[in-house]
């Protein structure tokens, strides 16, 4: 055939200009559908809470009782929980695990949003690529909302706001990127596959004891071992927490971290783009 | 012919289901183009304008690919080959009874359907009227409609479908819609709809004689191909009429 014996190098150029429709395709859908986002991510937080007598105390007590748990077992049981820093360990756990209750939600439910919304899909007119983005913007709301708790806690245990946390849009923005793009790569691929689903759901504890949530991750002695750990997102974002609330560093002052987290976000939005190219016409077709 | 008096074209549109083996090689197929795999083609090279205003019958038996047509014109499902150019806000009464959050109430589903459309806030306010009218079940309006029965699901679907002024009109003549008299309203819906002006309709069918009723032209599919498209009179004698299926279905095999 023709196309076989095209020179790579106009392949490459041809890959590259179907892959970058697709990628204006899904920042014009976005645009377009601005307001709907918006609207949908309340829907989907509405949607959420509803129908428990208590309903949007869930968004609370749920991650109280995590918290405790935690906190209990390692201070009171295992007696592994010191000061850091200057900080109780509470608080240091408070400040690494907040960040974590978004990204597991992301992990788990982000990546079934498709299966969830599937009427959008099939039944109605609707870009696909916008449904990850708002599903993840309804738990960045239930986020934020915590993490003002998070704050006020902190005032509470006597520790004001400082100039640090001004870095905490920085890192709520990387989070938001980061795992939108998960979501977009794995619904996509668990509407295909139940099999992906059940993976996914599989590894999330393993990812949150790996990930350095219930240790420090700046207790490392092995110097590759530090490196390659910084590759991991969670780690990355809950780090960045504590750098924020505890450590009191600057999200710049690490440059490793930020490059290896730079990696990963454009190897995801690949992964993202990849996938959503492949798939973006036959979705509506296995959902 | 002025290239907006067109509201349907269909430019040699082919649409092919892969059937894999299992979940396994579907999901192997997404990054390998060597899994094996079956191709089944629902709709083959079908060529066609609709103009506006037009009103148009699909006749076909089960697995003619009436409905895989029907979701592209809607635009759920994308050709496999061609082009579909659809122009004009397109109201589909196919599944009335689908495309609802159960968790949500009758209410809450017609304004999220509201601003699925993008329509603003009075908009929204008029529809939610319209329907509420329209559907009359009463106090489940309120209610989530998981609790709904689904001929209160279909009254509700169908009423904002009736209520968004569509320029194209899809209705699939299956649906009966819950008792006699909100049968009757229904199709006395459809049909004000259809008098006003530059509505566009497409009415699909297995059976002829509503199709007779209420369409000028009509399309014969066969296995996923047209194998006829003109007055609605011959389209009917030629679907119910003894003809040479033999030879279409060797083509489509």
């Amino acid at each position: 055939m023709a196309q076989d014996r095209q020179a790579p190098l106009e392949l490459l150029a041809d890959r590259v200009k179907r892959y970058g429709a697709t990628a204006l395709d899904v920042v014009k859908e976005h645009a377009d559908y601005r307001t709907q986002i918006l609207q949908l991510a309340a829907v989907d937080m509405v949607k959420t809470y509803r129908g428990s007598a208590l309903g949007w105390l869930w968004a609370v007590i749920k991650p109280s009782v995590t918290i405790f748990v935690y906190w209990f077992a390692f201070s009171v049981g295992l007696r592994a929980a010191g000061a850091v820093n200057g900080f109780p360990f509470f608080l240091w756990l408070v400040a690494g695990i907040v960040p974590w209750f978004y990204m597991q939600e992301m992990l788990t439910q982000g990546s079934t949003t498709l299966k969830r919304y599937d009427y959008l899909v099939t039944k109605i007119r609707f870009p696909v690529s916008t449904i990850s983005t708002f599903v993840s913007l309804s738990k960045l709301y239930v986020h934020t909302a915590l993490l003002m708790i998070v704050v006020v806690l902190f005032i509470l245990f006597g520790y004001p706001v400082d100039i640090y946390f001004l870095q905490l849009p920085v890192y709520i923005v990387l989070m938001f990127m980061f795992f939108t793009l998960w979501s977009m790569f794995a619904s996509l691929l668990s509407a295909m596959s139940k099999d992906f689903a059940n993976v996914v759901n599989s590894f999330v504890t393993a990812v949150f004891w790996v990930s350095g949530i219930m240790w420090d991750v700046n207790s490392i002695n092995n110097p590759l071992l530090a490196k390659l750990l910084l590759f991991n997102p969670v780690t990355f974002i809950a780090t960045g927490y504590r750098n924020v609330f505890i450590y009191k560093r600057w999200f710049f002052q690490d440059t490793f971290a930020l490059f290896a987290f730079a990696v990963m976000l454009a190897g995801m939005a690949g992964l993202a783009l990849y996938t959503f190219h492949r798939l973006r016409r036959d979705i509506a077709d296995v959902l | 012919m002025r290239s907006d008096d067109i509201a349907i074209e269909f430019k040699n549109v082919s649409k092919r289901y892969r059937l894999y083996r299992s979940d396994k090689h579907r999901f192997l197929g997404i990054f390998s183009n060597r899994i094996a795999f079956k191709e089944v083609y629902a709709n083959s090279h079908l060529s066609f304008t609709v103009k506006r205003g037009e009103s148009v019958a699909i006749i076909g038996s089960n697995g003619a690919g009436k409905s895989t047509m029907l979701k592209m014109i809607t635009g759920v499902v994308f050709p496999t080959t061609g082009q579909v150019t659809v122009d004009g806000r397109v109201s589909a009464m196919l599944e009335l009874t689908a495309g609802f959050d159960p968790e949500f109430t009758g209410r809450e589903n017609v304004h999220l359907r509201g601003q699925l459309w993008g329509l603003d806030k009075d908009e929204v306010a008029d529809l939610e009227r319209a329907v509420v009218e329209f559907a009359d079940i009463g106090d489940y309006i309120d209610q989530p409609m998981r609790t709904y029965s689904s001929g209160m699901k279909a009254r509700v679907g169908f009423a904002i479908s009736a209520s968004i002024n569509p320029e194209i009109l899809v209705v699939d003549e299956a649906l009966s819609v819950g008792d006699k008299n909100f049968r009757q309203k229904c199709n006395d819906k459809i049909r004000e709809i259809m008098d006003k002006e530059h509505v566009t309709v497409i009415f699909v069918t297995h059976s002829s004689g509503a199709a007779e009723a209420i369409c000028d032209r009509g399309l014969v599919l066969e296995r996923g191909r047209l194998v006829f498209d003109g007055p609605i009179a011959a389209a009917v004698d030629y679907y119910e009429g003894p003809h040479d299926r033999t030879v279409t279905a060797a083509g489509a095999g």
